[in-house]
């Protein structure tokens, strides 16, 4: 593989306007200002990133503070609006997308919502707790006996990001090659209601709920107590047999264990099986283990863990910032194969004077 | 009418269970063309991982049915001389080919990048193993719950009163390396209309599952953080949590920003007592502000307690199951879900692209293929195979329409 991570940017030349500030519209737009885009972000909610967030999704964007007249104005001279303020707020600023889309038809605008544009729900209030319960994920994830569980990170936002990131990409694509941009609807909602992987067509299907299952879906396909901390397996009926050499066990032999139908029935068995052998093993040795016999075994880990990891020292995957609380790590290019840069972190508002010279010319600068 | 972004951008796609079958549904959904080539030896593992009561199960799988749809079916043995031989013409006529195999396996089979591109040599390849295709990791097998745990997201989802790390409900990997893979792809055919050079994209499904956590690994690089299970709170307000209501394992969740949002709540479920509690204080008691809410929520249903919450602008969702989601009412009114007749199944509600570009439109236009349903279009039509070389293709099981011992898992 080439890892190559310079020479021109890929993005060179795009210009993206980011107007809203939360954490979906800054992840949509980061991989965006990391391959080369220009990307001016006006933060409208002062302090809604903490120092963290900033960290890892403004390096590379130029930070500007404009009025709404100068604002509609670099709109026009973008090739890409990335927003995620409530359904309505940039027309109420004079930034309606349809007349932006008609007086440009090659720009891009992608609104970013808990919601999306048009329905009941679009002007609720959301928080990314509340933006995750719509969209099904959260019914699936934590025990049974409890209440369900939000993974970590603010998943909404980020998901709803990761697809902002996509869909403006493709839709400037289809810019590029034909001159008209569109108007992108997104809501965290449904970016998570259409990938409930099995369980969302299961239960349309036959009306019943699935239900959360913790850390164990199946005996075969879960995360167990390891020596130092907790590990996992992920084993197809093709992997099960290696699975078990490995553990070593001569009763794993019978068909009660290796055939997948019979295996349901002594799922709890074998669990406990599957359990002892982890406890006795550090994550290390299991991740080890898994790679050498071609069983998905992996270990969970921390960030603290990664930094230290191996593979992603050797592959490059970190960037390194400087922040007012010091220099920070934080993940880089999304994938190795094109140019990429780190970028650095530029403070509120510096950028102004830059982006409306370079955007708008000499004369619009202050 | 408006043309999809994607439309004329054709891709021959070797992925196979959820991460790169959601990369290829998604390009679908923007309008590129997606071979699906699948061997009658290796097919595509979802078709067959549960049990399905039908004839033809490989054709009858609703987890292979929902993610695959808009997409042809081709079936070519590999690793036979001739299934390669057809495999790299094919691959001369895509734009993309795009493999979420193991990091060893496209280079065993002899279709690696430098084959690849001498059959084409501005092809795009997008590579999507869990662990990337280099680094003392790579021959990892990762599957989207051990991509998450190895990412370092899973350390920081927790009640935290029981110290353990969950994994996210669905296999999160796989969606969301499907999702970092589809921006891999438009980003190369950027790249090469600007250069006229083909890409091979190197994507490790681990790390872009990092990304999701990015704001922990700064944090655990500037002070060292461990990470904090915090259930279903927020550190910068309180409350916020999930709370029962009305029915089997119902919920409710709801955030309470600030004083404003805190008076409407108190005022809504009966604790004015509570009132004027600060922030500070509602984070000391959110054990009992979390009984009192929970008291109020128990006696209600979950979507008419949503209703009132937001009525009173009071961020708040119910806890939308794998089942309910499909009736929501918001939903139903944006038209999120669509039927597409399927000849070996019932019709069920299947999501409409989230990329909602206005403009364009995109809407499912046709079921998932059945094994091999488009072998004789292709392989005739494009590759000007004969007709008559087709039965002992067959014949050799270098193509098929169905695998070849099917079982189950």
């Amino acid at each position: 593989v080439s890892q190559e991570t310079r020479g021109e940017l890929p993005l060179a030349g795009m210009r993206v306007l980011e107007i809203g500030g939360g954490v979906a519209a800054a992840f949509a737009t980061r991989f965006l200002a990391g391959y080369g885009a220009d990307v001016a972000r006006s933060e409208e909610r002062a302090g809604e990133l903490t120092g963290d967030e900033e960290a890892a999704l403004l390096p590379g964007k130029r930070r500007i503070s404009v009025s709404d007249a100068e604002l509609r104005a670099l709109a026009l001279a973008a090739d890409a609006l990335v927003e995620d303020g409530k359904p309505g707020s940039l027309a109420a600023r004079g930034l309606d997308p349809r007349a932006l889309r008609a007086e440009k038809p090659s720009l891009v605008i992608t609104s970013l919502t808990p919601f999306g544009q048009h329905g009941p729900y679009a002007g609720y209030e959301a928080t990314n707790l509340v933006a995750h319960a719509a969209g099904g994920i959260h019914s699936l994830t934590g025990l049974a006996t409890r209440p369900p569980l939000a993974n970590g990170a603010n998943q909404a936002w980020k998901l709803l990001g990761l697809n902002g990131f996509g869909a403006t990409l493709t839709a400037y694509y289809g810019a590029q090659l034909r001159g008209e941009g569109d108007w992108i609807d997104l809501s965290a909602q449904e970016c998570a209601a259409g990938m409930l992987e099995l369980y969302g067509p299961r239960s349309a299907m036959d009306g019943v709920p699935s239900p959360r299952l913790g850390n164990r879906t199946n005996a075969v396909w879960g995360i167990y107590p390891a020596r130092d901390g907790y590990a996992g397996v992920c084993t197809l009926q093709r992997q099960v047999p290696a699975l078990f050499a490995l553990i070593g066990d001569p009763e794993l032999e019978q068909p009660r264990f290796l055939d997948p139908m019979q295996r349901i029935r002594d799922d709890r068995e074998l669990g406990e099986k599957v359990a002892a052998w982890f406890a006795t093993r550090t994550r290390t040795e299991l991740v080890e283990l898994g790679a050498k016999h071609k069983v998905p075994l992996g270990a969970v880990m921390t960030s603290l863990d990664l930094l230290s990891n191996a593979s992603l020292r050797e592959r490059g995957f970190f960037d390194e910032v400087e922040t007012p609380a010091g220099r920070a790590r934080v993940p880089g290019r999304p994938f190795l194969g094109l140019p990429w840069r780190a970028g650095a972190l530029s403070a509120p508002g510096a950028d102004t004077d830059a982006v409306l010279r370079d955007w708008l010319g000499a004369g619009r600068a202050r | 009418m408006k043309r999809l972004p994607l439309e004329g951008v054709r891709v021959a796609d070797l992925t196979m269970m959820w991460a790169g079958p959601f990369a290829t549904r998604v390009l679908a959904e923007m309008g590129a063309e997606i071979l699906k080539i699948e061997s009658p030896r290796a097919w595509d593992n979802v078709r067959t991982l549960l049990p399905v009561e039908h004839p033809e199960p490989w054709n009858a799988s609703l987890y292979f049915n929902d993610y695959n749809r808009d997409k042809k079916s081709v079936t070519l043995d590999l690793a036979h001389p001739r299934g390669r031989e057809l495999f790299l013409r094919l691959a001369a006529l895509c734009d993309v080919v795009i493999e979420n195999y193991r990091a060893d396996v496209l280079d065993k089979l002899g279709i690696g990048w430098e084959v690849l591109r001498a059959a084409r040599p501005d092809l795009v390849l997008v590579s999507m193993a869990g662990f990337g295709k280099t680094g003392p990791e790579r021959d990892l097998v990762g599957f989207g719950p051990i991509v998450e745990q190895m990412a370092g997201l899973t350390s920081l989802t927790g009640y935290g009163d029981d110290g353990v790390p969950y994994k996210t409900g669905i296999s999160y990997g796989d969606p969301v390396g499907g999702l970092a893979a589809v921006g891999a792809v438009v980003l190369a055919l950027l790249q090469r209309r600007r250069t006229g050079q083909g890409t091979w994209i190197d994507l490790a499904q681990r790390e872009t599952m990092a990304q999701m956590a990015g704001e922990a690994f700064a944090a655990a690089s500037l002070r060292e953080e461990q990470p904090v299970h915090r259930g279903n709170r927020d550190p910068r307000w309180a409350p916020q949590g999930v709370y029962p209501c009305a029915g089997n394992d119902q919920w409710l969740a709801l955030s309470v920003r600030d004083d404003a949002e805190w008076r409407a709540l108190v005022a809504a479920i009966g604790a004015a007592d509570l009132a004027s509690l600060s922030l500070d204080s509602r984070r000391a008691r959110h054990d009992e502000i979390d009984a009192r809410i929970a008291a109020w929520s128990q006696a209600h249903d979950p979507q008419a307690a949503m209703e009132s919450l937001q009525a009173r602008g009071i961020p708040a969702a119910r806890v939308l199951d794998t089942h309910d989601i499909h009736w929501d009412p918001h939903l139903l009114a944006r038209e999120a879900w669509t039927f597409l007749p399927h000849p070996c199944m019932q019709p069920w509600p299947q999501p409409l692209s989230a990329w909602r570009l206005q403009e364009a439109s995109p809407k499912p236009r046709r079921h998932a293929p059945l094994f091999g349903e488009h072998n004789r279009e292709i392989l005739c039509g494009w590759l000007g195979v004969a007709e008559s070389e087709l039965a002992e293709l067959e014949a050799a099981h270098v193509i098929g329409t169905a695998p070849l011992r099917a079982g189950v898992g």
